[in-house]
């Protein structure tokens, strides 16, 4: 089992079982891991099958545009052009699309969408607002969650792949809407700015109030003003709690629900790996599921026939080769030593170990072979391919 | 132009898993053996140096290393501590205000306090003297969040111009401008790996963080570079032994590709590109980081 495991190829992928199932998945692990062309490959299979599928992404680096071959991404879903899936020997008809989240413009919807038409403007114009996805920690999460259950509800694709922020925690993304309704509505707000919260308007109250002191020491630090905006900030938006409050438990029971589950990606590297272990407990925690660890770019060990054969090479040749298999060797010992580590810390979740490629994956075609590896042919109905 | 050994701030960025916590620990080590006092900043990572330099663990307070060497992994709980200290003077007023639960709570929305503290914090010691006046560390490298966070985090002091109100934060975020603007000071070393998007990233980077943080760079580093090892003659040779011959072809791609993402970083950015070689060492620990700084060491003398 383990062996079949590690070459990716177990007689029911857990990749393919999640393509099947699942309506959501959601693309979690730590920078430089491949999680983004992993999301795209995985929408690229379903597409390929004939079955409408979307990858969203809010990386800023323009990674997914690069690997997808178009020059940009925008906020709007773009559908991959016919000619260019053909030029890959994919069926030209495969509905794949994808996009790019613009985090000012989302929030400018949601604004739009939520926020009293009298407060509308006084929020767009707070200083606050518009350098909000620059300051307030999760809100990017926010705004790729609310993305996430806007395209949900409002489309009609059979799969959404959300490729996510690099995150060490879990909590990070699972947290992003409590943390916005924190911000806007807890205690201590209520406590610090309460005589400006519920007179509808913000001044010198603050200062005069009961909790003077503190509000005074605290002014010192930030400057009154930056309370005063952050307060008159708070107070616009508060209108809009509600909404919040209604979101937030909507996202976290479309991340629950039975048709959404999360994918892990990672590398054999030391320092990933406790990372992704802390991610999968947190997730299972937080009883979401996770459809399979997926380890990258594995090195493979050099076999015994491969030592014998370098042997009867003559000369430098041969030093070269055996150089290399060495260092290949190191590698794999190194990568082994780590999946074992992280099969045993993410039992029962399946684990899918993807082979390091001979080329940087930059294309359709390369994302192709990628989808190949995770999602073995034969499980995906529809085309498959010869090697790439 | 100002040379790259006289400046002082050293901060190290790029892709996420491209190296940069080796690469950091490696300039470190090099000042320090240089016999300069130098100081190691982790911007609140999960401890890496004490792995890679196989001391102690690293945590919020400084700790000598060894040497001229000391480290410190910044936490922003511990660096408000500090920073609400040295505004407000008195521990007591500092526990009565901030271990106020509510209080505490309510700080982490005010608009990248978290984050400004940090840098604040490493600007700081940039700045900190010892009483005969001299820099209390001649060299401060910091091993800094990746691209996107890498940008956020050096944009903070021109947000929060823009953001709040005058008063103490902007006055502190103009000061920490001036420091990070400032090319006599400040250099970026862009860590890469031969891949086409670490590459694109490094590009993009090096862009962003001239265009909104200022911040110059001055020497990009080209990790786990595969130097060519077999010629084409050499891989028809072995033509016979297929899985052989696929080893050679792929390290024989690994150099090729090596090699134009090399030439790629120098023509985009017309900056110096220092190469490092994998490494096979495993876990990488002190002895590779030794290595690698002295791979470094030529691409540091050259002029900026």
């Amino acid at each position: 089992m383990s062996d079949r495991e590690a070459n990716s190829q177990p007689d029911s992928s857990p990749l393919a079982q999640a393509l099947a199932q699942r309506r959501v998945l959601v693309c979690v692990g730590a920078g430089g891991v491949g999680k983004t062309t992993v999301a795209a490959s995985l929408a690229l299979c379903k597409a390929v099958q004939g079955q409408g599928a979307l990858v969203c992404t809010i990386d800023p680096a323009r990674r997914l545009a690069n690997s997808l071959g178009l020059k940009e991404l925008g906020n709007a879903e773009t559908r991959i052009a016919p000619e260019q899936l053909a030029s890959a020997g994919l069926p030209p008809s495969s509905p794949l699309f994808a996009m790019m989240l613009d985090m000012k413009r989302t929030w400018d919807e949601f604004i739009e969408r939520h926020a009293p038409p009298s407060r509308k403007e006084r929020i767009l114009n707070n200083r606050f607002y518009r350098s909000l996805s620059s300051v307030l920690a999760g809100s990017q999460e926010y705004i790729a969650l609310e993305e996430l259950w806007q395209l949900r509800m409002h489309r009609d694709y059979r799969l959404i792949v959300l490729d996510t922020p690099p995150a060490a925690h879990a909590k990070d993304f699972l947290d992003a809407p409590n943390r916005i309704l924190d911000f806007l509505d807890n205690d201590a707000a209520k406590w610090l700015l309460g005589p400006a919260l519920t007179a509808g308007k913000f001044g010198l109250h603050l200062f005069g109030s009961g909790s003077g002191y503190v509000a005074k020491t605290l002014a010192k630090l930030t400057g009154a003003e930056t309370l005063e905006d952050l307060a008159d900030f708070m107070l616009a938006m508060s209108s809009m709690n509600e909404s919040f409050r209604q979101r937030a438990r909507q996202v976290r029971a479309l991340l629950a629900s039975d048709e959404t589950a999360f994918v892990l990606v990672t590398t054999p590297q030391l320092e990933r790996l406790e990372e992704a272990v802390d991610f999968h407990t947190e997730l299972q925690q937080n009883h979401m599921a996770v459809a399979a660890v997926i380890v990258n770019r594995v090195t493979a060990a050099p076999s015994r026939a491969d030592w014998k054969s370098a042997s009867k090479l003559e000369g430098p040749l041969r030093q070269k080769i055996e150089q290399t298999l060495r260092e290949n060797e190191a590698m794999a010992a190194e990568d082994a030593q780590s999946i074992a580590r992280l099969k045993a810390d993410c039992h029962p979740t399946p684990l899918v170990s993807v082979p390091k490629l001979v080329k940087d994956i930059h294309d359709l075609n390369g994302l192709w072979s990628l989808a190949q590896l995770l999602v073995p042919a034969g499980e995906a109905p529809g085309r498959t391919l010869e090697s790439v | 132009m100002d040379r790259l050994l006289d400046k002082r701030l050293w901060v190290v960025s790029g892709k996420g898993g491209v190296g940069k916590s080796t690469v950091s620990a490696a300039l470190a080590l090099l000042f320090s053996s240089r016999g300069e006092r130098t100081l190691l900043c982790e911007v609140n990572a999960k401890d890496r140096f004490g792995t890679l330099l196989e001391s102690g663990p690293v945590g919020p307070q400084i700790v000598p290393l060894a040497g001229q060497l000391w480290a410190v992994n910044l936490q922003p709980q511990s660096a408000l501590r500090e920073y609400a200290l040295m505004v407000l003077k008195f521990e007591s007023i500092y526990k009565a205000v901030f271990e106020n639960r509510l209080v505490s709570y309510f700080l982490r929305f005010i608009p990248s306090l978290q984050e400004l503290v940090m840098l604040g914090k490493i600007l700081f010691h940039v700045e900190e003297r010892l009483p005969t006046g001299e820099p209390k560390y001649q060299r401060v490298v910091v091993d800094a969040p990746a691209t996107g966070h890498a940008i956020s985090f050096f944009n903070i002091p021109r947000v929060l111009i823009n953001t709040v109100p005058p008063g103490r934060l902007a006055k502190e975020a103009k000061r920490m401008r001036d420091v990070l603007e400032n090319p006599a000071i400040t250099t970026a070393i862009l860590v890469s790996l031969p891949e086409e998007m670490p590459v694109n990233e490094t590009i993009e980077l090096r862009a962003a963080l001239a265009e909104s943080a200022r911040i110059q760079t001055d020497l990009i580093v080209l990790n786990e570079y595969v130097a060519e090892r077999f010629s084409e003659r050499e891989i028809e040779a072995l033509s016979a032994i297929r899985s052989l011959q696929r080893a050679a072809i792929q390290h024989r791609e690994q150099a090729l590709s090596s090699s134009r993402f090399r030439h790629r970083l120098l023509e985009a950015l017309g900056l110096p590109v220092a190469t490092v070689p994998r490494l096979f060492t495993y876990p990488i620990g002190r002895q590779a980081v030794e290595s690698v700084a002295r791979t470094l060491e030529p691409a540091l003398e050259a002029p900026g």
